[in-house]
C-alpha cells in the first residue's frame, strides 16, 4: 500500500473524528436555540471569542470522554507495538497489518512503534480526567479558607495569608521533585496532605448546608448525613485507597499528582476568595442578614459567595488551563505517572529525545496541550466579557 | 483668546435627539430636546434618573461612547456647529471652553497626581503658558474656590483631602481655563448638606465673577431654584416644560411639573393633614414609551384619543413663547385647583416607651498597626447619649456624615456592643448582648430598612427566597408552605404582586427593591425599625411613594421609627420628634416643631439654612459654615461644634472650647447641648420664614 498524502491523512482524521463533530454540533444548535434561558453560559454565544474558545474546549472534552470512555476515534491500542512502525513518518501504512486493524498510522509512530494518532487522543482523557477536578479541589480549599480570612480579617487574615504567600514563594518544580521522591512517599507525607486537603469539600458541604438549613433541624440532619456519608465514602477511596466498597481506585501516583496540583492552586485561590470577599461584606445585603441574626458561615456562603461567582468561574477557566500546564509539566519530567502513560507531557518527553529527526510524535501532543489551553483561556476572556456586560 | 468676541447666545441647542444601539433594538435616550443659554446665564436640567439629563450633557460634548449617536438636531456652541468640528478642534473646546464637573469628585482627580500637577496641567495644554504662569494661576483659583493654606492643598495628593474640598478641587479645575460654559452635573450629590450648601454658595459666586454659563442639572428642585435662571424639566428623554425659574415652580403648566411639586415634602406638608401625593404608574423603560405624550397614562389629566394620538409638540404658554410646555391641555386644565385632598389620616396616638436609652456610649480602638500593635487610638463615635422611643412614634435622627448615627443603629441592632451607658427594650437590658446572643424575639423585634436600594438584596437570590429567609431565622411558620403564604402577604402589605417572589433583584425598580427591604424587615414583626436613609437614593417622585409606605405600615403595626436622614424636609414630613446628632454628640432634641422653630441649637440652625426648599415662598436667612466636619478621630476640645460655630463669640471667655456643654431643658422635652444664655436663645430668629400669600 501506497503512504498517504496530506490531504488524505487531514480528510481521513476529520472523518475520524466525525462523532466528535456531531456532538458538538448538537450542542451549540441547542445552546444557540434557548441561549436567551441559559444566563451567563447562553450570553457567552453572543461573543465570538467566547464561542472560538467554548468550541476548542469541547472539542477535547468530547475527544478525551470517546475516545478514553468508550474507545471510539482510536485507531490502534495505545500501548501495542507494530514492528516496522517504529518513528514511521504521518500516513504511513501498516506493514503486515492484523484482521481487521486499522491499517494507517495517521499521525505516525513513535519510538517504541506506537501509534501517535491513538495516544494523542487517550492522552486528552488523562488530562480531562484529572485538571477540572484538581482544580475544583483547589478551589474548594481556597473558598473554605479565603472566606473567614477576608470576613473576619485581622490575625486570621495575617497567619492564612502569610502561609499562602509562603506556598506561592516556594519554586513549584522543586516542590513536585519533593512530593514524589519516593524517600519522601514512603514518610507518607503525601498521603498525609491528601488526607488533610481533602477533607476541606467535605467541610465545605457540611457547613455549606448547615448554615442554610439550621432553622430546620430534621431537612439538616438528613442534608448533613447524606453529605458526610458520601464524602466520607470518597474521602477513604481518594484519600486513603482503602474504599470499603472497592468501588474507587485511586493509584498511588495520580494521588502525588493531584495533591501537588491542589497544594500549588488553592494559595492562589484564597487570595482572591479573600480579596472579593473584603469587597463584597461591605454591601448592605451582608449587613441585613448580619442585623437578622444570621451565622457567619451562612453569610459567607450564602450572601457572599454566590456573588463572587463571575470573577471566580473566570478564574476557574483559566486555572485549569494552568492545571492542564501542569500537568505536562509533571508527565515532562516523568512524575507523578506511570511512564507508559500516554498523557500529552510524557509523550512530549518522549518526542523530545528524538527530536532532531523525528518531529511528528512530539508535534502531535505539544498542538493538543496548545489548543486546549488556549480554548480555555479563550472561554474564560469570553466569559469574563459577557459577565461584565448587563 | 485671539479670536473676535461672540456676544450670542453659548449654547444653543436644538431638536437635538440622541440614540443608543444595543444588541437588541435602537434606544433613544434623548428626543427633541432644544434649549438656549445666553452669556452668564445659569440654565437648570431637573429630572429623574433615566431621563436623559446626563445623555444631554454628553451629547454637548459629543461624546457618547461607541453605542450612543446624535440622531437628529444640531448643538451649536458660540454659533459654531459642534457635529461638523474635526476631532481636534473639539478637543481644543473640551476641558477649555466647555468644562464639566461631575458627581463624584474623587473619580475626576487623578489619585497619583498632586493637585497643583493637575490643576497646572489644564491651561498648560490648552493655551500653553509656562510652568511658572500656569503655578500662579493655579494658586489664584485655589484660593477663589476658598480652600485654606492654597499652597499647601498645591502639594497635596486627592486623597488627602475631605470630599467638599475635593469637590471644590474639581471646580477650580474647571475654571482654571476660564471656561465660556460650565456643565455641573450632579455636583453636590455625593456631599453633606452643610458642605452642599457652601459648595452651591461658591458656584453661583464664581459665576457672577467669571461671567461663566452654567448648565446645571440636577434631580433637586430646591437646589435648581437657589442658582438657576432658567429651568428646563425632563420626563422620559423629552424637555416637557422650559421657562423661568419663577414662573415654572409658581405658574407649572405642565401635568409632570405638578405632580413633581406635589410629591416633595414642603413647608406645610404634613403626614396627617396633608399628605403627599404620589405620582401614579412607573417611569417608562425607553423602548415602552407610549403613544402620543410620553406622561399619559399616568397623568391625572390624560385624555384618551387626544393625548396618546399623536406626538406632542412644545406649545408656547406665554406671548413671548419664554415658557413653554408638551401638554395640548395646557390651556383648559384648572391650574390653581386646589389639591384634592386624599383622605386625612388620624393621627395616631404614640403608646408607651418601647426604648430607652441612657447615657449611651461607644467608643472605638484603633490600633497603630495589627502585627505589632502600636500606639492605641480612641475614636468616640457616641458620647452620652439618651433619648427614649414610644410605640407608633416617628424618631428621626438627623445628621451629617460622621455624626455617629450608624455607630448608634450597629449599636441598637447588636452589630456593636456598648462602651457605656444602657439601651433597655422593654425595660431588658440589651446594650452589651450582641447579636448572636440575643433571642430571636429581640432581633426580629428591632429591624432596619437600609440605604442604598441597589445593594439592599442580594442580587443572586429571588426576591421571595430573601423574605422566606428571614422568617425562617425568626421562627415564623411551621413549613415551608405556611411560610410561603406569609411571604406573598407580606408582599401584599408592601403593595408589590405577587409574581415579583420570582423575580431577581436586577429586574426590579429602586422603588420596588426598596419595598421588598421594607418587606423584609418586617417579616418577623418587628416594632423597632431603624430606617437608614431609606429614601434619599430613590427619586422625588418615588420617595413620595415609599415614604407613604412607611407611614401606612407604621399606623397599621403600631411600629417604632427610627428615621434617620440628612433631609430635613422630609424629616418635618414624618417624624413627630427630631434628634439631632452632630460628632457623636446629641446636639439637641425635641419635638418636630420645638426643633424647627427658634431657640434652635447653632448647629440645627445652619443645618436648617442648608437644606434647599423647592418653593419660591420660603424665605431663609443665609447661614454658611466654614468648614468641613472635624474628624471623629480627632475632635475639637470643648463643645463639638465650636470650630464651626457663628454663636462662639456671644459665650464669654473660651468656655466654648474647653468644655463640653451639659444637656439642659428649654422646654419640657426639648433640649439642647448648649454654652448660649437662655436670653441669647431666646433672641434668635427662624430661618424659613414662609412669605405671605
Amino acid at each position: 500500500m501506497e503512504p498517504l498524502s496530506t490531504l488524505e491523512i487531514i480528510g481521513r482524521c476529520l472523518w475520524q473524528l466525525a462523532p466528535v463533530w456531531v456532538a458538538l454540533a448538537v450542542t451549540f444548535a441547542l445552546s444557540i436555540r434557548f441561549q436567551r434561558r441559559l444566563g451567563l453560559y447562553g450570553k457567552l454565544f453572543d461573543n465570538p471569542v467566547g464561542m472560538i474558545g467554548f468550541a476548542l474546549v469541547m472539542f477535547w472534552v468530547y475527544a478525551a470522554v470517546f475516545a478514553g470512555g468508550f474507545g471510539w476515534l482510536v485507531t490502534h491500542d495505545t500501548l501495542s507495538q507494530f514492528s516496522g512502525m517504529k518513528n514511521v513518518a504521518p500516513g504511513t501504512p501498516l506493514a503486515r497489518a492484523p484482521e481487521g486493524a486499522y491499517p494507517y498510522f495517521l499521525l505516525g509512530g513513535d519510538n517504541l512503534a506506537r501509534d501517535v494518532w491513538s495516544r494523542m487522543l487517550v492522552g486528552a482523557w488523562e488530562v480531562i480526567k484529572i485538571a477540572p477536578f484538581a482544580t475544583l479541589f483547589a478551589f474548594m480549599v481556597g473558598i473554605t479558607l479565603g472566606l473567614p480570612a477576608g470576613y473576619y480579617g485581622g490575625r486570621l487574615d495575617l497567619v492564612l495569608s502569610f502561609l499562602a504567600n509562603l506556598i506561592l514563594a516556594f519554586p513549584v518544580i522543586l516542590l513536585f521533585y519533593l512530593l514524589v521522591t519516593p524517600e519522601i512517599v514512603e514518610t507518607g507525607i503525601p498521603t498525609y496532605m491528601a488526607a488533610v486537603l481533602f477533607l476541606f469539600p467535605i467541610i465545605f458541604a457540611v457547613v455549606l448546608i448547615n448554615s442554610r438549613f439550621h432553622t430546620q433541624p430534621a431537612k439538616r440532619n438528613l442534608y448533613v448525613a447524606l453529605a458526610l456519608i458520601i464524602g466520607g465514602w470518597l474521602y477513604l477511596g481518594i484519600a486513603w485507597n482503602a474504599d470499603p466498597l472497592g468501588i474507587i481506585i485511586f493509584p498511588a501516583g495520580l494521588l502525588v499528582v493531584f495533591v501537588s496540583v491542589v497544594f500549588v492552586n488553592a494559595p492562589s485561590v484564597f487570595r482572591i476568595v479573600r480579596g472579593l470577599t473584603m469587597d463584597i461584606k461591605t454591601r448592605d445585603y451582608v449587613a441585613a442578614a448580619q442585623t437578622r441574626g444570621e451565622g457567619p458561615w451562612y453569610v459567607m456562603l450564602w450572601e457572599i459567595l454566590p456573588n463572587a461567582r463571575g470573577p471566580l468561574i473566570v478564574d476557574f477557566c483559566l486555572r485549569i488551563g494552568y492545571t492542564t500546564i501542569l500537568l505536562g509539566t509533571l508527565g515532562f519530567f516523568g512524575l507523578g505517572l506511570s511512564p507508559e502513560s500516554p498523557d500529552w507531557g510524557s509523550t512530549i518527553n518522549e518526542g523530545r529525545k528524538l527530536l532532531s529527526s523525528y518531529l511528528h510524535p512530539a508535534l502531535a501532543p505539544a498542538f493538543a496541550l496548545l489548543s486546549l489551553v488556549l480554548g480555555l483561556n479563550l472561554l474564560a476572556d469570553g466569559l469574563r466579557e459577557e459577565s461584565l456586560k448587563d | 483668546m485671539a479670536t473676535a468676541p461672540y456676544d450670542g447666545p453659548i449654547l444653543e441647542i436644538d431638536k437635538l435627539s440622541i440614540s443608543f444601539f444595543t444588541r437588541m433594538r435602537e434606544i433613544p435616550a434623548v428626543m427633541d430636546f432644544s434649549v438656549t443659554v445666553q452669556p452668564g446665564e445659569a440654565v437648570g436640567l431637573v429630572g429623574e434618573s433615566g431621563c436623559g439629563k446626563s445623555t444631554v450633557a454628553l451629547g454637548i460634548m459629543q461624546d457618547m461612547g461607541r453605542n450612543g449617536r446624535i440622531t437628529g438636531g444640531t448643538v451649536k456652541f458660540k454659533g459654531r456647529d459642534m457635529a461638523t468640528l474635526s476631532p481636534e478642534e473639539l478637543r481644543a473646546i473640551r476641558g477649555h471652553e466647555i468644562a464639566m464637573i461631575y458627581q463624584e469628585p474623587m473619580a475626576s482627580l487623578n489619585p497619583a497626581m498632586r493637585i497643583g500637577a493637575q490643576l497646572m496641567e489644564v491651561p498648560m495644554l490648552h493655551e500653553g503658558i509656562s510652568a511658572a504662569d500656569a503655578h500662579a494661576r493655579a494658586l489664584q483659583v485655589v484660593t477663589d474656590v476658598k480652600l485654606p493654606d492654597p499652597e499647601r492643598i498645591l502639594r497635596a495628593y486627592p486623597h488627602q483631602l475631605s470630599g467638599g474640598q475635593q469637590q471644590r478641587i474639581v471646580i477650580a479645575m474647571a475654571l482654571m481655563s476660564k471656561p465660556s460654559l460650565l456643565i455641573l452635573d450632579e455636583p453636590t450629590t455625593a456631599l453633606d448638606v452643610t458642605v452642599e450648601a457652601a459648595i452651591v454658595e461658591l458656584v453661583k459666586d464664581l459665576g457672577r465673577k467669571y461671567g461663566t454659563s452654567m448648565l446645571f442639572i440636577s434631580h433637586n428642585l430646591g437646589l435648581v431654584l437657589e442658582t438657576c435662571d432658567r429651568i428646563c424639566v425632563m420626563y422620559s428623554g423629552e424637555a416637557v416644560e422650559r421657562g423661568e425659574v419663577a414662573t415654572v415652580f409658581d405658574e407649572m403648566r405642565h401635568p409632570y411639573t405638578q405632580a413633581l411639586f406635589r410629591s416633595i415634602p414642603v413647608p406645610g406638608a404634613d403626614k396627617t393633614s396633608r399628605p403627599l401625593k404620589t405620582i401614579p404608574g412607573n417611569f417608562p423603560l425607553p423602548h415602552e414609551r407610549p403613544q402620543g405624550c410620553n406622561f399619559g397614562p399616568r397623568c391625572d389629566y390624560f385624555e384618551a384619543g387626544r393625548c396618546d394620538a399623536a406626538d406632542v409638540t412644545m406649545q408656547p404658554v406665554d406671548a413671548d413663547g419664554q415658557h413653554v410646555t408638551r401638554c395640548l391641555r395646557h390651556a383648559e386644565i384648572d391650574w390653581n385647583a386646589p389639591l384634592v385632598a386624599s383622605v386625612a389620616r388620624e393621627r395616631t396616638n404614640v403608646g408607651p416607651v418601647v426604648l430607652q436609652v441612657d447615657d449611651l456610649r461607644k467608643y472605638y480602638e484603633v490600633a497603630g498597626n495589627t502585627l505589632f500593635g502600636g500606639a492605641k487610638r480612641v475614636v468616640k463615635a457616641n458620647e452620652t447619649i439618651s433619648f427614649a422611643a414610644r410605640e407608633s412614634e416617628t424618631l428621626a435622627i438627623v445628621g451629617e456624615s460622621g455624626c455617629g448615627k450608624s455607630t448608634l443603629a450597629k449599636v441598637l441592632m447588636g452589630l456593636e456592643t456598648a462602651s457605656g451607658g444602657t439601651i433597655r427594650l422593654d425595660g431588658i437590658e440589651i446594650q452589651s448582648t450582641p447579636i448572636a446572643d440575643r433571642t430571636t424575639q429581640t432581633v426580629a423585634d428591632v429591624q432596619m430598612v437600609f440605604q442604598n436600594p441597589f445593594d439592599t438584596l442580594n442580587p443572586s437570590m429571588t426576591v421571595g427566597r430573601q423574605i422566606i429567609r428571614a422568617l425562617e431565622v425568626f421562627g415564623v411558620g411551621t413549613d415551608d408552605a405556611a411560610r410561603r403564604d406569609r411571604m406573598l402577604t407580606l408582599l401584599d402589605l408592601v403593595k408589590l404582586p405577587r409574581q415579583f417572589a420570582e423575580r431577581m433583584p436586577r429586574q426590579l425598580s429602586g422603588g420596588q427593591k426598596q419595598r421588598v427591604g421594607i418587606a423584609r424587615a418586617f417579616a418577623g414583626g418587628a416594632r423597632i425599625v431603624v430606617a437608614d436613609e431609606p429614601v434619599s437614593a430613590l427619586d422625588v417622585s418615588v420617595q413620595a411613594a415609599v415614604t407613604d409606605l412607611l407611614m401606612d405600615i407604621q399606623r397599621r403595626e403600631k411600629t417604632t421609627l427610627l428615621f434617620i436622614s440628612h433631609d430635613l424636609s422630609i424629616v418635618r414630613y414624618l417624624s413627630d420628634r427630631v434628634m439631632v446628632m452632630y460628632l457623636g454628640h446629641v446636639v439637641e432634641i425635641g419635638t418636630t416643631d420645638q426643633v424647627f422653630s427658634p431657640p434652635y441649637h447653632p448647629y440645627t440652625e445652619a443645618l436648617l439654612s442648608a437644606v434647599p426648599i423647592a418653593d419660591t415662598r420660603v424665605e431663609k436667612t443665609h447661614i454658611v459654615l466654614e468648614g468641613d466636619i472635624p474628624s471623629a478621630m480627632n475632635p475639637p476640645p470643648g463643645c463639638p461644634f465650636q470650630t464651626r460655630c457663628r454663636w462662639k463669640a456671644q459665650v464669654p471667655g473660651n468656655l466654648c472650647e474647653t468644655e463640653v456643654p451639659a444637656q439642659r431643658d428649654l422646654a419640657p422635652g426639648h433640649q439642647i447641648k448648649c454654652h448660649l444664655t437662655d436670653d441669647i436663645l431666646r433672641r434668635m430668629e427662624p430661618v424659613i420664614r414662609i412669605a405671605a400669600e
